[in-house]
């Protein structure tokens, strides 16, 4: 049992499920982050823990309590909303003071613990200004500062980062780490960048249609997806999704065709599936020039070049729509509708079966990140 | 010619700027004339007034007629004060009820909501003068004819749907994760009403008092007309009365005497226009 349980938890709103029975455990100090395309039920999970929504079925408890039915404060979460809400006419110290001033803590008190909070947020030449008169960034900090004053037992995000721009962004998501670190508190974050969740969390939550895709460390993730929604939504650019078709099962792992040729893929085997059409994911960072073990050639029709690396995008053979996309060296040799050796490698890739299910990949989580393996417990 | 505007939308050529500034003489012209014409009235002496050939321009001008209306009407600091009196008393009720109505119908999910903000609507076509005859009846059935209250109570009445409808649409742009923040760090409904709701909704509520004021300040001559018969409570409009002679008007003097009585509406307006405007248009919230 962690600090905080999920169990069974529903949300309806009239006739429609949003939320549909999610049962999840975090342990305290831990980091997790909900991750999912927009409308995936995120946001309100988030807000039903927070005490903002009422939840249908199913029970949240913090430290052992059932708080379905007590009011955020009591539930000992303090939450950094989306748009920051802070409050417009008071000056950045009142902004931080407001918890405090609601619990009616002495004058001295309370403005140790504002300085306090100032100084770790290295906000103290700002108390006396407006939230009006701050940067984006400086406002999120204000909105944190408020959060965390009343030393909350588990932080709420809600998007935190999505109204900075790009460079702030990534500015900001070394600081919430950094602050995770030190203050060791349980947080929960949301959002549906993939980049913040797989930069910060310990654990990451990926919540599909109101329903726990999967839940896992970010390399976990990354490396064993266990079904294509989650394959398809790590990784940036998204996996290639290759139809094939099952030929046999065997020790080596599953052998598949594309496109007439063979290809065997390491993964635990499942017998009895010959003949049935698979996918097969490969990532486009691990497309090779060249060869590989499947050889394809395509030709490109749109390339990207980032510098650092070049992403190149060709229909697939058979099937005009689908996008093939590979990313490549950054000075590498490529040119749009001139034909292009590629190569995939079988360790490299991902097989999941018609209902969208993955077979394990034999891929040791400790040859991956050992660290990180250790600290997700 | 001020200095060249810098957006190419506020640019406009000369036959237009000229079509604008005679389109503004021409409507500013019939507002405003009515005003000239009285203050110059106020200016010439009586005997002056119907000589004919009339002459627009006095051809004495002097502010007796702002000095001798005092003796004429020996009340008429008391009636001016009365018209204040009611106005402010009006405006602050008003304003003591409106917010939280309004807050109400802007947050709160309640059966019935939608019909009662349509019956507020419908309440203002109605005129206070249609509605004159019962109320005089209720009035009388209550015991407060000539009293200050028969005469503000209406008036309040009439401003409050009006008030609720402003400030509703006002609070409506408050952003609701304002108070939910409020809620998380365990304010209670009233205290961020109180810390929250009720600052950023002020510039809301100036627009609410000053319409109210303006509104209350021009309409009370027709209930104090009706509802009092109590010289000492007479609002000035009523009291204006007083000039009225058995054989003539004494207009130089009723005039000037009007002008007094404008003169509170307008330095409220001078000194608020500026939230007024503000109100009106402004978004106020960003964060």
């Amino acid at each position: 049992m962690g600090q905080l349980t999920f169990s069974n938890l529903r949300k309806c709103f009239g006739a429609v499920e949003i939320i549909k029975g999610i049962d999840l455990d975090v342990q305290k100090g831990e980091f997790v982050v909900f991750v999912g395309p927009s409308g995936c039920g995120k946001s309100t999970l988030l807000r039903m823990l927070a005490g903002l929504e009422a939840i249908t079925s199913g029970e949240i408890r913090i430290d052992g309590v059932t708080v379905n039915e007590l009011p955020p404060v009591k539930r000992g979460i303090a939450m950094v909303f989306q748009s920051y809400a802070l409050y417009p006419h008071m000056t950045v110290f009142e902004n931080i003071a407001f918890p405090l001033r609601v619990e009616r803590m002495r004058e001295d008190a309370l403005r140790e613990k504002v300085e306090a909070a100032a100084r770790v947020l290295q906000l103290q030449e700002r108390l006396q200004q407006r939230p009006g008169q701050l940067s984006g960034g400086q406002r999120q900090r204000v909105a944190i500062g408020r959060a965390i004053v009343r030393e909350p037992k588990i932080f709420l995000f809600d998007e935190p980062l999505s109204n900075l721009d790009a460079a702030l962004r990534a500015e900001m998501r070394i600081e919430l780490t950094k602050l995770h670190k030190r203050l060791k508190a349980t947080m929960i974050y949301v959002t549906h960048d993939q980049v913040e969740a797989m930069t910060m969390a310990d654990r990451i939550v990926v919540l599909n249609a109101g329903e726990i895709a999967q839940n896992g460390a970010p390399l976990e993730l990354y490396h064993k997806p266990e079904n294509l929604f989650v394959a398809g939504f790590i990784g940036n650019p998204k996996m290639n999704f290759l139809p094939v078709k099952c030929k046999a099962a065997g020790p080596e792992g599953m052998e598949v065709e594309y496109e007439g040729r063979a290809i065997t893929v390491p993964v635990a085997p499942r017998p009895g599936m010959e003949g049935r059409p698979l996918t097969l994911g490969i990532r486009p960072e691990h497309i090779r020039l060249g060869g590989g073990d499947l050889a394809m050639t395509v030709t490109p029709t749109v390339i990207e070049r980032l510098g650092a690396s070049t992403v190149v995008y060709a229909a697939l053979p058979g099937s005009e729509s689908e996008n093939y996309c590979a990313l490549v060296d950054g000075a590498a040799p490529v040119r749009a509708d001139e034909p292009l050796q590629t190569g995939i490698m079988a360790a490299d890739c991902h097989l999941f079966d018609e209902n969208g299910v993955a077979f394990e990949r034999r891929v040791e989580m400790t040859q991956i990140d050992p660290e990180l393996l250790a600290a997700a417990g | 010619m001020m200095s060249k505007p810098n957006t190419m939308i506020d640019r406009y050529r000369w036959y237009e700027l000229a079509g604008i500034y005679a389109g503004v003489a021409l409507f500013l012209g019939f507002v405003l004339a009515p005003f000239v014409e009285g203050f110059l009235v106020s200016l010439k002496p009586l005997t002056h007034l119907f000589s004919s050939p009339y002459r627009f321009w006095p051809e004495k001008a002097s502010f007796d007629a702002y000095f001798t209306m005092w003796e004429r009407v020996p009340l008429l600091g008391r009636y001016i004060f009365n018209s204040i009196l009611i106005a402010s008393v009006g405006t602050l009720i008003g304003v003591i009820l409106i917010t939280p109505a309004a807050y109400a119908f802007a947050r709160f999910e309640f059966r019935g909501r939608g019909p009662l903000l349509g019956a507020f609507l419908a309440v203002n076509m109605f005129s206070g003068a249609v509605l004159l005859i019962p109320l005089f009846r209720l009035m009388r059935t209550l015991g407060l004819l000539n009293t200050y209250f028969a005469m503000i109570v209406p008036g309040v009445a009439f401003i409050i749907p009006t008030g609720i409808w402003l400030l509703r649409t006002y609070m409506l742009r408050i952003p609701q994760e304002l108070e939910e923040a409020a809620l998380a760090d365990g304010a209670s409904r009233f205290y961020t009403f109180r810390r929250v709701i009720l600052p950023l909704a002020m510039p809301g509520i100036s627009v609410v008092a000053i319409y109210s004021f303006l509104t209350i300040y021009a309409q009370q001559f027709i209930y104090a007309l009706t509802f009092n018969s109590k010289t000492e409570y007479m609002p000035l409009p009523v009291g204006l009365y007083a000039f009225f002679g058995r054989q003539d008007v004494i207009w130089n003097e009723l005039m000037a005497a009007s002008f007094l009585g404008v003169l509170p509406v307008f330095v409220v307006f001078i000194f608020l226009q500026r939230y007024l405007v503000a109100g009106m248009t402004a978004g106020a919230l960003k964060t």
